[in-house]
């Protein structure tokens, strides 16, 4: 399912999956407490819009690919009350929270009625990164032909990540052999960044203008939570001002949790020839599994470049393409300071190692000549991990809005969400 | 102006703590005002960017005394030289800062009651929640 081999050969299926449809619900920052603003409601609209924005009938659809958690740090707590209204809203599975705090294919197909003939549910563990991969796979492969992609994020009151096993005085049980020192979640990344400016002399506020623009055409994303709830651009000075939450990395450099939920309509490139939008053909995905030597299993700088330099190498290897016949890319951004590390892993228009904040200085915007995140990421619309996907979907189908970028959009690249263990793939608007 | 007691200010946190936070908190607008109008300096003490905070002032239609980052609160204690400062959150962050920085602090759930009016009758001994 995962291609992770270094050199895996001209992907099988290039150019025969194509993205077609697009849905989006949301933004909050957090959950209502109401049915209709519940992970599980917001999921079936996603998929509800991305069906009627590809124009394909329901009963068309064979395939559900999803990611059965809706969080990383906002877990439901432990003697939490479920509203049992909320509950009895939906058709139920035999878990109360699904729906509500995580989400199962079973329960998505239970409630909606119009999926009479879904055969094929699989799991993308973690991320819409890896629905898409498995989901691309999964219809080369002839699993499925046609398939929802779903990617939904729940967020509840209180702190993130501050529940659970982060909650207790001491760390116990497997934690206690990887996460010794406690620290926030970017810690690791911040260490990795810290090396890298030493290695490349460069400095933490090179970061700025790729925040700024991250943050820029995130306000041109009308489905992001900046774009919806506080249309704030995000100046240098504002971001190098900000207070270190695990220096280097400071507030902006965390990507601020919020609750939505995006869908895609994937299908055959023959079958994608008769429905309402343009097909964005799947040219190949890879994936990385490098395992970290050090104590912990805790990526070093080096790794992470291997990690990067490995997977930009499957990616364009496998897609027949050669990195600078990328027009954009949308590595992710959610920790912001490892989009560095991605974007020099794809070695594209001159960005090697050492080089991307230096490339920051330059017309790096979506009317330049190779437009970086022009999705604004996470930076630009929240923790989603999800806006990537769906910018490179809309760049090539020339629907991006006012984010579409000056110069045509052929090839976009996307994926994520570490820089090592991610899951990457390539699109375009051809099949060849 | 001189108040009864002294020259006092009130650093608000916004998110959890003003209204029009997300989430809001119990100071309402209203009482910002009131403090303003009776002399306090007021202004805002968050990890929202400056012209994050400005947005929200504006939106109160007040302007700030002041406006600072959370980790430079004690910026605010040089510029001004008040008899007594304080510091309203609703995080551990909130009470950390505003203990470095030499201010009194309140909860945003002991705030809303805006025992700061009590200053202005010279009472001078610990607010609300402090030992
Ligand atoms: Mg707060």
């Amino acid at each position: 399912m995962f291609r992770t081999a270094v050199h895996p050969g001209l992907w099988e299926h290039k150019g025969k999956v194509a993205a077609v449809g697009v849905g989006h619900q949301g933004t909050a920052r957090r959950w209502d407490g109401t049915a209709e603003n519940s992970v599980g409601a917001w999921s079936i609209a996603a998929c509800r819009k991305a069906i009627a924005d590809a124009g394909v009938n329901p009963a068309d659809i064979d395939g559900l690919v999803l990611d059965t958690t809706t969080t990383t740090g906002a877990h439901w707590p432990a003697g939490r009350e479920i509203p049992m209204d909320v509950v009895a809203k939906f058709n139920q599975t035999d878990d109360p929270l699904d729906g509500i705090a995580k989400l199962s294919g079973e329960w998505i197909v239970k409630n909606m009625p119009e999926l009479t003939n879904v055969k094929y549910i699989m799991t993308g563990p973690g991320c819409m990164s890896a629905c898409i991969v498995v989901a691309a796979q999964a219809i080369g492969d002839g699993l499925c032909h046609t398939s929802l992609v779903l990617k939904s994020w729940h967020n509840l009151d209180g702190r993130y990540y501050q529940g659970g096993a982060n909650a207790e005085p001491t760390i116990s049980g497997p934690a206690k052999w990887t996460n010794p020192w406690a620290g926030p979640a970017s810690l690791g990344t911040a260490t990795q960044f810290q090396r890298y400016m030493y290695k490349y002399g460069k400095s933490h506020d090179l970061m700025a203008p790729f925040m700024q623009n991250s943050r820029h055409n995130g306000l041109l994303f009308p489905e992001g939570y900046w774009a919806q709830h506080r249309p704030e651009e995000l100046p240098a000075e504002d971001y190098i001002n900000a207070r270190w939450v695990a220096k280097p990395a400071n507030l902006f450099d965390n990507d601020i949790p919020i609750m939505a939920s995006a869908a895609y309509l994937f299908t055959t490139a023959e079958r994608a020839r008769d429905l309402k939008q343009k097909p964005v053909y799947i040219l190949n995905h890879a994936s990385d599994n490098l395992k970290a030597r050090g104590f912990g299993g805790f990526p070093t700088l080096e790794e992470c470049e291997t990690a990067c330099e490995n997977v930009g190498t499957r990616l364009f290897e496998g897609a027949g393409l050669k990195p600078d016949d990328l027009s954009f890319e949308n590595m992710y951004d959610g920790f912001s300071l490892f989009h560095v590390f991605h974007l020099e892993g794809l070695r594209s228009h001159g960005i090697g190692k050492g080089d991307a904040l230096d490339a920051f200085k330059g017309d790096i915007s979506i009317n330049g000549p190779f437009p970086i995140s022009p999705s604004g990421g996470n930076v630009g619309s929240g923790r989603t991990r999800f806006w990537k996907h769906t910018d490179c979907i809309q760049q090539i189908q020339g629907r991006a809005g006012a984010r579409q970028m000056k110069l045509p959009a052929n090839v976009g690249v996307s994926g994520g969400p570490m820089p090592t263990g991610g899951n990457f793939t390539v699109w375009g608007s051809s099949p060849d | 102006m001189e108040l009864s007691g002294g020259r006092f200010l009130i650093s608000f946190d916004i998110d959890g703590t003003l209204e029009l936070g997300d989430p809001p908190g119990r100071i309402t607008t209203e009482m910002v005002k009131r403090a303003r109008d009776l002399g306090f300096l007021v202004g805002s003490c968050s990890d929202r960017s400056a012209t994050s905070q400005k947005a929200i002032w504006e939106r109160m239609n007040m302007e700030a005394d002041f406006i600072s980052l959370k980790h430079m609160l004690d910026d605010v204690k040089q510029r001004f030289d008040m008899h007594r400062y304080l510091h309203i959150g609703d995080r551990d962050l909130d009470q950390m800062f505003a203990e470095q920085a030499g201010f009194d602090f309140l909860w945003e759930h002991e705030a809303y009651t805006e025992p700061w009016l009590d200053w202005l009758n010279g009472a001078g001994g610990p607010i609300a929640g402090q030992p």
